[in-house]
């Protein structure tokens, strides 16, 4: 599903260079739930841009899906985007704008027409499978209120269900709690888990050990190099046991 | 707190948006520099009408001899001798003739003056001669047939030096040179039709004893320019000469021009303070233009460093400190501004000096920058950016430090007028849905947005509705004059004369010199001065009399029907003076003439006439009678005014230079010649506007530019998730197209609305002190309305274009992560 293989970023900053990731190798498989672990720093965020074509790597290759993401360019990068992967961001990136709704049906209005992977939708159906979506998450009763007018947890389950109504397969998640206090925080780690479950791959970058508790699996960065991949310590818990 | 920090963070903040401070600069630039430009010019006339006037020694009062009188000059130069007070004195001749200077390549006939002056030693002394091209005349030419032609007529008819003019007596003249003497600075012929004398009356001045000789006046002169000692009283020093004359030549009679009763200079002044008026308004709009859309825009900055002004409050940062950094944004744009103002100052105010000086006659010119103006406007481009982070920094610091320090979702934010957007059917995608909730959202915002636009949009209307309405006014003077049989010809004569007398029979009868006649048509007219009274409203007129049933021209009506003859008499007002009366057809108007009571004797009489009609000339002035009303002014059967229709073939020239050998002749004139004049009225405003239109393009396109240019970088995190999720730059940016079309939309519209106020507070302003004796037509010209629409709507919408290259360098990652 994702190989990314020797992946180096650097960056010059004045005249010194930086590398923010040094030759990191890994493979994820389908419907695996990735905790990525690092503290500040390690580079664990441009990991997850470069895998969702946000960013380009330095050197190295990266696969999704059997492509070569290194090797193509802008455009395709964002066709790669907008129906590969979805973001789900720490400060939820909602447009204000828009209600809970109008947020989610976006991503689905913005689908091509002749997109193959599902059937053409028209204007009614997309508020019909937003509005599904919002209720899947628990928001079926907000669907219509603006952000400001939301808590932030009820944000990032919009910026969860957005991600989840493009049916992309991969779910890219940013510190997805780390705006949020721990009960919010917990449910939507449960709605994310429900999505690796469902057969989607979902990376989470954290730097909240508690969190890499229920992951299938943990990669630990520091300092740009996978210092650990596998099995969470101590073994696999699940959400109910957290505590932060 | 170190000043230091300060001014690198300051300087920081200028590197980021160096462009917007910059384009804000300009714009303060281009309003401080068109306020010195424009504010200065009464000062450059004035001073410069000064200065030519002293170097080219002017004189101070001028005697003139009773028509047809001459004196000898040694007698007259003995005579005045000793007389105290008079520091210099110059004899001249002056003398009426016809000129005719046609080349090969152009006829060139007119009327004018020979003005015969002492050539030696460089003379004349008083009344000097500028000369433009050519040579300055010497002893040597003395008794020599050469002239120097005044320039303006020479300019506007293309004489060049060199060619040969034939005058009166046809006797040839070389012309050596082509000058101004400050007596002729605005052209006055003898029967003060001082309207474009420019154009249409020669002055060439020769050497005295050339005069003399040609005009068979050995050794005379009949008028003598004085130049006062320092101090000497002028009144003083004419009862002086008086006496003097009187003594030595008590059959003659003369009269004094002082420079006070010089109509032509008196012209010149008080025009250039008349003219002022107008300018200040212009100048004191544009200002006022380019200080709201910088105070806009000055604003709009600052308000984008809200959020950490609010930071800096919670932090415990002193007010002052706060308030700090959103200064030094003004600071800048105060400093780039005053410097970018000066050199736009300078710039324009070069410009506009060169633009006076190829239309106003001064030789010498004193056009630096007019400081006083420059100080106001300059005072105002530092004040205004301090003002404009008033605003801004007062609602910082109302938000509490807690909301200040908080991030995410926890920011406090209003929808605005979001809620509004659920109540709207708006069609299309979400995506396509989001420009319309974008500007609901932030209504404040919006409206900053929609004020910058407009602003441009007030300034292009108004100013260039400016134009637009000079340019219909001449439009309607044109198509008043020239709607019926254009090729008229206007035959003024000297005084009344009986319409079976031969004078006129021999004009009726003026053929070509293969016999056939010179005119198809000759109408008897009359044309004479009044007073038109209501109440205690009063204006002067000109009322022509035509016979309306057969008339080769009669006034197009804009209200009521032309009489008849039959008819009682009735009068025909124009529009202006209609409304300066506040009558219409059908009332009454009192009309103040004059009525012959003897052979030669008049009597201002008034009589009460029903207005029948309104006529579309723009000019004031002008009424019409039918020719059946003569008996009202007791001129039955006689004629002034003759009205011409050429004949088939018949040249203008020709039938111009056989009208101007006639005798009882006065004048001679194209109708479209008089239509153009009313182009050379307006020449110099049309010319400076054209110029004011221009800038004010690049001022409205400046702030249309930053203000959505501004709009980009406040939105640069939605398009970045936009462009996380995969959606086009091309979706992204006709998204954004869509969102500024809309506002363009608003901007043009309300702008228009306001643009047309503006223009009719401008124009009434000007109409009701300056140019009263016109009718001004206030219009928007469609090419106005298309140009205003194109900046106002498809320059705003379009500007995302010119972001494309910004967006797609994004840097997404770090956009995002951006805190609120």
């Amino acid at each position: 599903m994702i190989r990314l293989e020797n992946i180096s970023k650097r960056y010059v900053m004045g005249d010194v260079q930086v590398a923010a990731l040094d030759g990191v190798s890994l493979e994820v498989d389908k419907g695996e739930f990735v905790v990525v672990l690092g503290p500040s720093g390690s580079g664990k965020t441009t990991l997850l841009n470069i895998i969702g074509a946000l960013d380009v790597p330095t050197e190295g290759h990266v696969q999704i899906n059997g492509g070569n993401m290194t090797l193509t360019n802008k455009v395709n990068r964002f066709k790669f985007r907008r129906e590969t992967v979805s973001f789900i961001f720490q400060t939820f990136n909602l447009f204000p704008s828009l209600t809970a709704l109008e947020n989610v049906q976006f991503v689905l209005d913005m689908q091509p027409a002749d997109k193959t992977k599902k059937e053409k939708r028209n204007g009614q159906a997309n508020r019909a499978r937003a509005i599904e979506v919002l209720t899947d998450v628990g928001l079926g009763e907000r669907v219509n209120h603006f952000p400001h007018e939301l808590s932030g947890g009820e944000q990032q389950r919009v910026a969860i269900a957005r991600a989840l109504a493009t049916g992309n397969p991969v779910l890219l998640a940013d510190e997805p709690t780390g705006e949020l206090d721990f009960r919010t925080g917990i449910q939507i780690l449960e709605l994310l888990k429900r999505q690796a479950e469902a057969g989607k791959t979902v990376l989470v970058v954290t730097h909240n050990r508690e969190i890499s508790r229920i992951a299938d699996r943990v990669i630990e960065l520091s300092s740009g190099k996978i210092v650990s991949d596998g099995a969470p310590r101590g073994g696999k818990a699940e959400i109910a046991d957290l505590q932060w | 707190m170190n000043m230091s920090f300060w001014l690198r963070w300051s300087w920081r903040d200028l590197r980021a948006r160096w462009l917007q401070v910059l384009a804000i600069s300009l714009i303060i630039a281009l309003g401080t520099g068109v306020f010195a430009g424009l504010g200065g010019q009464e000062s450059w006339r004035v001073d410069s009408l000064d200065t030519s006037t002293e170097r080219l020694n002017m004189h101070d009062f001028k005697m003139e001899l009773a028509d047809g009188s001459f004196i000898d000059q040694t007698d007259l130069i003995a005579a005045l001798d000793g007389i105290e007070g008079v520091a210099a004195l110059e004899p001249r001749l002056i003398v009426p003739t016809l000129l005719d200077a046609s080349t090969e390549d152009d006829t060139v006939l007119a009327q004018g003056q020979l003005v015969g002056v002492d050539v030696s030693e460089n003379g004349p002394q008083v009344d000097s001669l500028y000369v433009d091209q050519g040579r300055i005349f010497t002893s040597d030419d003395a008794g020599q047939n050469v002239a120097m032609l005044e320039l303006q007529f020479a300019d506007i008819n293309n004489v060049e030096v060199g060619t040969t003019l034939r005058i009166s007596g046809d006797v040839e003249l070389e012309t050596v040179g082509i000058g101004q003497s400050p007596e002729y600075f605005a052209v006055v012929p003898p029967d003060n039709s001082f309207v474009f004398g420019e154009a249409n009356y020669a002055v060439m001045f020769v050497p005295l004893s050339t005069a003399q000789r040609i005009t068979d006046r050995e050794g005379l002169i009949n008028n003598v320019a004085f130049i006062l000692a320092d101090g000497a009283d002028s009144a003083a020093v004419q009862a002086a000469v008086e006496a003097h004359m009187t003594a030595s030549f008590p059959d003659t009679g003369l009269d004094f021009v002082t420079r006070d009763d010089d109509i032509g200079l008196t012209m010149l002044y008080s025009d250039a303070k008349n003219d002022q008026v107008t300018w200040d308004i212009v100048a004191l709009m544009f200002l006022v233009g380019a200080a709201l859309g910088a105070f806009n825009l000055a604003g709009r900055i600052v308000e984008s460093q809200r959020r950490q002004i609010g930071i800096g409050m919670a932090l415990g940062v002193s007010r002052f400190w706060i308030a700090f950094r959103p200064m030094l944004v003004g600071v800048q744009i105060a400093v780039l501004g005053t410097l970018l103002g000066l050199l736009a100052g300078i710039g324009l105010s070069s410009l506009f000096a060169s633009l006076f000086r190829d239309i106003l006659p001064m030789p010498y010119w004193e056009t630096s920058l007019y400081m006083p103006g420059f100080i106001q406007a300059t005072v105002l481009g530092i004040l205004l950016p301090f003002a404009a982070t008033v605003l801004p920094i007062w609602r910082a610091v109302r938000v509490s430090p807690v909301d200040a320090i908080t991030t995410g979702n926890l920011v406090a934010k209003g929808g605005g007028l979001s809620w509004l957007a659920n109540h709207l059917p708006l069609p299309g995608k979400s995506f396509m849905q989001m420009p319309v909730k974008n500007i609901l959202r932030s209504p404040w915002r919006s409206l900053l947005t929609v004020l910058g636009i407009s602003m441009a949009i007030i300034l292009m209307t108004a100013f260039i509705g400016f134009l637009d309405s000079f340019v219909a006014t001449l439009d309607r003077a044109e198509d008043a004059y020239l709607y019926e049989n254009g090729d008229r010809m206007i035959v003024t004569l000297d005084r009344f004369y009986p319409e079976t007398n031969g004078e006129i029979a021999a004009i009726r009868d003026l053929a070509a010199e293969d016999g056939s006649p010179l005119f198809a048509q000759l109408e008897i007219g009359l044309m004479l001065g009044g007073r038109l009274i209501d109440g205690d409203e009063d204006i002067d007129t000109l009322i022509e009399l035509h016979d309306m049933d057969q008339a080769i021209w009669r006034p197009k009506l804009l209200a009521g029907e032309l009489p008849t003859a039959s008819d009682e008499p009735g009068i025909i007002l124009s529009e202006k003076a209609a409304d300066d009366l506040g009558v219409a057809v059908g009332d009454l108007v009192t009309l103040e003439h004059p009525r012959r009571e003897g052979l030669l004797s008049f009597r201002l009489v008034q009589t009460e006439l029903p207005v029948i009609g309104i006529h579309n000339n723009p000019v004031r002035a002008l009424s019409y009678m039918d020719l059946s009303a003569t008996n009202l002014v007791g001129l039955n059967d006689v004629t002034n005014l003759l009205v011409a229709k050429p004949a088939e073939g018949a040249q203008p020239d020709t039938i111009k230079l056989a009208l101007m050998n006639q005798p009882g002749v006065a004048s001679v004139q194209e109708i479209a010649e008089i239509s153009e004049s009313f182009e050379v009225i307006m020449d110099l405003f049309v010319t400076i506007l054209q110029v004011v239109r221009i800038i004010v393009l690049f001022m409205a396109f400046l702030i249309a530019f930053n203000t959505t240019s501004i709009n980009v970088d406040e939105r640069v995190r939605e398009i970045s998730t936009m462009f996380a999720f995969g959606l086009p730059v091309r979706t992204v940016t006709r998204m954004q197209i869509f969102e500024n079309l809309i506002i363009g939309v608003l901007g043009t519209a309300l702008g228009l609305v306001l643009g047309w106020f503006a223009l009719n507070a401008m124009l009434v302003a000007r109409v009701e002190d300056q140019l009263a004796e016109f009718k001004f037509i206030v219009e928007i010209s469609p090419e106005t309305l298309i140009v205003s629409m194109v900046l106002g709507v498809l320059v705003v919408a379009i500007t995302p274009l010119l972001s494309i290259r910004k967006m797609t360098r994004l840097n997404i990652p770090d956009m995002l992560r951006v805190m609120e």
